[in-house]
């Protein structure tokens, strides 16, 4: 069968973004988003540790200097926001690798919800672990 | 009846020109639906409106669009359901177009093809055929009416103009179902790469939208499946 | 029709960012539990730092961590870059670079690892 192929000049794509868009989406498309938004979070986070990391080798005082500064409030409060994006990236991440290869596909909102309160009580936990660890 | 004014927000498009949106107060009863408005409207207002449609009953999924942001058939959406005073009708997503609400189905079409879709009913229906082996139940692929809904609402498919697309994706997994003496072979090739079944975010949007329960998700993640088997297989040795 | 150019890479790339990523859920549970959790007062001073990483399973475990966290990383990077929708030569660029951008990663902090150990 041969087609005659017309170009038109308009097509309603949303181009690059369109995973971001979750404008009148549902909750896939908004799980999707947030696994993104939160993976390229972690890496820029991944970037920053491995340069941190390297105070290391600059001696015992830019060390401990570091690690006075992480225990303030302002850092402590980050880390619960890193938490936040490793709980939910790890967490729905479980699911999409589940899901992706073809196992509990019919129940895959389910799967959702009870990996997010899961994620939900970890988080909690977890912030209370980081502001209740004594500074030193 | 309780008739009651609604504003429609319309998306016009005539080639070579700027789209915009143009509005109508249209009079509409409990029972009138989003094709019906439309219908009114061009017999009514503006003879230039341009939109597809043919059975008026959800069955030959040629009146898919985008009404108030969400890929519907507009044939069997009821406008004071929608409970909005303004009422938005765009065309469908990540296809051409040509006017107004009418988009370009032919790349669509053109991928059932390939996914060796199973064009013609076999005996499944006749009291007396038999179900083919590993088969629990007939599901027919002819469930998809063809009405690109899924291809709108697909994040993926806003990104990737090569993405075959939910629907082609699940016309490739009913075939490989059930084959009915074909090689599954050629078509689970041309799904395994990185604008086919692989390319899946797995975001369940076409699966929500189709308004003729395929579950096309559901079928690319069992393509996955069934591709993840053979790959497994093969570093094994197996083949 | 149209296919992609990549054969069927696709289906082992997203198999490996899959496995990486189960495998990272356990890896990054252990790498914070051990380094924080178990802790007095969430993190390590310096000399508790260099003892750490001078025992030869927490090197390893914490290498192969860095190791599987720079893959699925790499992977996820790049299944954003692929839909700015590039063309191929952009492609195989991306791929180039995030190839160099992890052996990077890794050789740096493989011999930051080192350099800690060499204080002990
Ligand atoms: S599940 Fe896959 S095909 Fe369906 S809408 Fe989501 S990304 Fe598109
Ligand atoms: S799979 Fe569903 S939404 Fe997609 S074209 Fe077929 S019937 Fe329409
Ligand atoms: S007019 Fe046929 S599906 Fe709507």
């Amino acid at each position: 069968m041969v087609q005659e192929r017309q170009t038109y000049g308009l097509i309603r794509r949303k181009g690059a973004w369109s995973w971001l868009d979750v404008r009148g989406r549902r909750l896939g498309a908004w799980a999707f988003a947030l696994n993104r938004l939160t993976g390229l979070g972690l890496v820029l986070y991944l970037v920053i540790h491995l340069l941190v990391l390297s105070l290391l080798t600059q001696g015992e005082s830019r060390w401990n200097d570091f690690i006075a500064l992480a225990k303030s409030p302002a850092f402590l409060f980050l880390d619960v926001v890193l938490f936040f994006g490793l709980l939910f990236h790890g967490l729905n991440g479980i699911r999409v690798a589940l899901v992706g290869m073809g196992l509990g596909v019919e129940r895959h909102k389910t799967l959702f919800w009870v990996l997010m309160t899961i994620g939900a009580v970890l988080l909690l936990l977890s912030a209370w672990k980081v502001f209740s660890s004594p500074a030193t | 009846m309780a008739e009651q004014t609604v504003q429609f927000k319309v998306f016009r498009y005539k080639q070579g020109e700027r789209p915009s949106y143009q509005t109508y107060t249209v009079r509409v009863d409990p029972r009138t639906t989003v094709l019906r408005a439309l219908e009114q409207i061009r017999q009514e207002q503006d003879g230039t409106l341009a939109f597809r449609h043919s059975c008026f009953h959800a069955s030959c999924g040629t009146c898919g669009m985008k009404v108030n942001g969400q890929e519907v058939l507009a044939c069997v959406t009821n406008v004071l359901e929608l409970g909005t005073p303004v009422v938005v009708v765009e065309p469908l997503d990540n296809a051409p177009l040509i006017t107004d609400l009418v988009v370009d189905m032919g790349d669509f079409y053109a991928r059932y093809q390939p996914a060796g879709m199973p064009m013609i009913r076999e005996s499944e229906f006749l009291p007396d055929s038999q179900v083919p082996e590993g088969v629990e139940h007939h599901m027919r692929l002819e469930n998809c009416i063809e009405c690109g809904l899924c291809l709108s609402a697909c994040p993926v498919a806003g990104s990737d103009p090569l993405y075959l697309g939910p629907a082609a994706l699940a016309a490739a997994w009913r075939m490989v179902e059930e084959p009915r003496g074909r090689d599954p072979a050629t078509v689970l090739a041309w799904v395994d790469h990185e604008h086919g079944c692989w390319r899946c975010h797995a975001a369940f949007e076409c699966s929500e939208v189709c308004p003729s329960n395929v579950d096309p998700a559901g079928a690319i993640m069992a393509l996955r499946r069934e591709l993840t088997r053979r790959k497994i297989g093969q570093l094994f040795g197996r083949r | 029709m149209e296919r992609g150019q990549q054969g069927t890479r696709g289906g082992w790339l997203w198999l490996l960012q899959a496995l990486s990523g189960l495998l990272l859920v356990l890896l990054l549970a252990l790498h914070i539990v051990a380094n924080h959790f178990i802790v007095e007062g969430g993190l390590r001073t310096y000399q508790d730092v260099v003892a750490y990483l001078s025992n030869p399973l927490v090197f390893v475990l914490e290498v192969l961590f860095l190791l599987t966290v720079t893959l699925h990383a790499g992977l996820g990077v790049r299944s954003v870059l692929l839909d700015l929708g590039l063309s191929p030569t952009a492609e195989r660029r991306v791929n180039l670079v995030l190839t160099l951008l992890g052996i990077v990663a890794v050789a740096y902090g493989v011999w930051l690892s080192l350099m800690i150990q060499g204080r002990a």
